[in-house]
């Protein structure tokens, strides 16, 4: 179970694989949508599929997925979902100023306020009391 | 409806179905019987998912269609209650009001 003060439970090892988390994410976010570049517009949803498996990036983007998922389940067997989740959030914010430096997308003042604001209420909704039992208490 | 639009319906029905499948996981974990079944049920979702996802990433820029997945929370929220009976104190409603605003935000900027 989760420690009363979720910092308590922050090894370098676990705060390691967070930022991890975040770099995944923003990696996987830049190469999707630069493996979507490369699709046929406007084409057949055969020739979209077809032009998805002939297209290496896709590959790329699915195993970052796969570590991805894999690094998720290490990150929540020693921490909270209501404390990895707002962290891992930031990736928000890096998704977008890598897309803003990389792609050279739009990033006003409205843009940001936005992104901020998604943040605080993903911070908000994953704190307050959770009601799942644990795993060690028999389900009645 | 400019094809800008349309990337935001579906990164908005994206959002839906990634609540749906979240729901069909959590399901698998309090299940013993039927559990391959649910798991299978939410890949299947989040396969469904990426594609139309990467449809929509064709018309949008991925600073307005990644934050905009956020609206994710909403619907694993209203699933959760619906489906699962799971309870929403007041904290968790304004952290989504807080969401769907951003969210409003990021997308007029589309």
């Amino acid at each position: 179970m989760g420690d009363k003060n979720p910092l308590h439970g922050l090894t370098p090892a676990l705060a390691l694989a967070l930022a991890f988390t975040i770099v995944l994410d923003t990696l996987a976010q830049l190469l999707w949508k630069h493996a979507v570049e490369g699709l046929p517009d406007n084409a057949p949803l055969q020739a979209i599929l077809l032009a998805v498996f002939s297209q290496p990036w896709f590959a790329v983007v699915i195993c970052l997925f796969l570590v991805q998922l894999w690094n998720w389940l290490g990150v929540l067997k020693h921490a909270d979902l209501s404390f990895a989740q707002p962290i891992t959030s930031i990736s928000y914010l890096t998704v977008s100023v890598a897309s803003w430096w990389l792609f050279g997308e739009a990033i006003g003042p409205v843009k940001t306020t936005g992104i901020l604001l998604i943040l605080a209420g993903v911070w908000l909704t994953s704190q307050g009391p959770r009601s799942t039992q644990a795993d060690s208490e028999p389900p009645r | 409806m400019s094809s800008m639009e349309l990337g935001i319906g579906l990164v908005l029905i994206c959002a839906l179905i990634e609540g749906f499948a979240q729901v069909c996981l959590k399901k698998s974990s309090m299940l013993v019987a039927g559990k391959l079944a649910w798991i299978g049920m939410g890949v299947g979702f989040f396969c469904v998912e990426a594609l139309l996802y990467s449809i929509a990433l064709q018309w949008l820029d991925i600073s307005v269609a990644y934050p905009l997945g956020a609206a994710s929370f909403l619907a694993v929220s209203g699933f959760s209650r619906w489906l699962l009976k799971e309870s929403l104190d007041a904290r968790r409603i304004a952290g989504l009001g807080l969401i769907v605003l951003g969210c409003a935000m990021v997308a007029s900027q589309g």
